[in-house]
């Protein structure tokens, strides 16, 4: 086909595009990959026992906050790598916050007096928690990158990484209604390893599964 | 700050609206930047198809535009997509740079329009066959399939007649020049 006759055919075809219609996408994603990642953390390892009082505790909240804000700073990022051309080392440094704040609190907590480190660091689920996140993340992981593929990533192991930032921070986020653990060392280190493992997911599948 | 940055926004935020007229606009002038772009970097029917390839993603994608972003960024980062895939088909490695809208922008067809006369003097020299052939795939963007349908020549014969025809018309402008096939 000749090029001026595919401009020709492009331009008699032109849709108007509604405002929001990426954000719309991105919202049903982010719903059904979190419903689903809820769905695998009920069926598989439930909701923790002691959940109505678990809510008015500090360690709760603690991994709420920080996985959430992992979860809010990746989806940000997510939504520019499906930009071509959009910045994204300035929104990445937002990312440093949580990780300093629950590095920050890590510290304080093991330095008080009397701590109990094994206690503090190891938990009761050490060995389970970081390829649990990674379980429960694999569904947002799935919509994600279902909708990165309707945008347009140019740089698939980023945006591939990206978006397993973001499942993971979702995925931890989810799995905080099932684990026990409370303390800030643990949440530093072992959430944060499921988080990472599903993000060096997203980059190693996103060269494969993003193309367009 | 690329100088069509401006005008070609404003086209594009006119076309997300359903303006066809701009959308025709946007798409003839980015053509000729894409053109001249992957002209500098594919052989020429890989060329013209990544052109192609080029206008019907950013058709495609084109809700992906985020009118707070400069275009040109957005339209570079596509066309790069898309060279890389280019490579990547073609099982050749290379490193594509990131930030340079400019590499896209810097050039169109405008110096190449000055050139154009010349090359039509140069093209007289062949015959009318082969003359129509060039046209058509290196002026024209005629993909190498349809000149072939049109010709009745098989499709690498289509290749080899216009790069020699190219060969020969070297030879014309720099005699004995050791550069003319690169």
């Amino acid at each position: 086909m000749r090029t001026d006759d595919l401009i020709g055919q492009l331009s008699a075809n032109l849709e108007p595009v509604k405002r929001g219609a990426m954000a719309r996408l991105l919202a049903g994603a982010i719903v059904i990959g979190v419903a689903g990642s809820a769905v695998v953390m009920l069926g598989m390892l439930g909701l923790r026992h002691d959940f109505s009082s678990a809510m008015m505790s500090f360690g709760m909240w603690t991994k709420l906050a920080y996985t959430l804000a992992i979860a809010v700073f990746g989806f940000l990022l997510v939504e520019r790598a499906g930009r071509p051309g959009a910045e994204m080392s300035k929104p990445a440094l937002l990312l440093a916050l949580p990780v300093l704040a629950i590095i920050l609190l890590a510290i304080l907590q093991m330095s008080a007096p009397g701590a109990d480190m094994p206690k503090l660091v190891m938990g009761r689920s050490s060995r389970v928690c970081a390829t649990n996140v990674l379980i429960v993340a694999l569904p947002t992981l799935a919509a994600t990158f279902w909708a990165l593929r309707r945008l347009a990533p140019t740089r698939l192991t980023l945006a591939g990484a990206l978006a397993g930032l973001f499942a993971g921070g979702a995925g931890a986020f989810v799995y905080c209604f099932h684990c026990t653990e409370s303390t800030a060392p643990f949440i530093a280190i072992w959430y944060s390893l499921g988080i990472a493992l599903t993000t060096a997911l997203g980059a190693l599948l996103g060269r494969r599964f993003l193309r367009w | 700050m690329i100088a069509q940055e401006a005008q070609y926004r404003d086209w594009m935020l006119a076309a997300l609206m359903g303006d066809a007229g701009a959308y025709r606009m946007l798409l003839s002038g980015l053509t000729r930047h894409l053109r001249s772009y992957y002209a500098r970097r594919l052989d020429a029917s890989a060329a013209e198809d990544a052109v192609q390839e080029t206008l019907i993603a950013i058709h495609t994608r084109r809700a992906t535009y985020d009118p707070a972003l400069p275009f040109t960024a957005w339209v570079y980062g596509i066309a790069r997509y898309k060279l890389i895939d280019e490579y990547r088909r073609n099982k050749r490695r290379a490193t594509v740079p990131l930030d340079e809208a400019g590499e896209l922008f810097g050039h169109d067809d405008a110096e190449e329009a000055i050139a154009k006369r010349d090359v039509g003097k140069l093209l007289a020299k062949l015959p009318p066959a082969k003359r129509e052939l060039v046209k058509e795939i290196k002026l024209d963007g005629v993909s190498v399939a349809d000149a072939a349908a049109r010709t009745g020549l098989s499709e690498s014969a289509v290749k080899v007649t216009v790069h020699r025809a190219i060969k020969s018309l070297g030879e014309e402008v720099n005699p004995g020049g050791r550069d003319a096939d690169r």
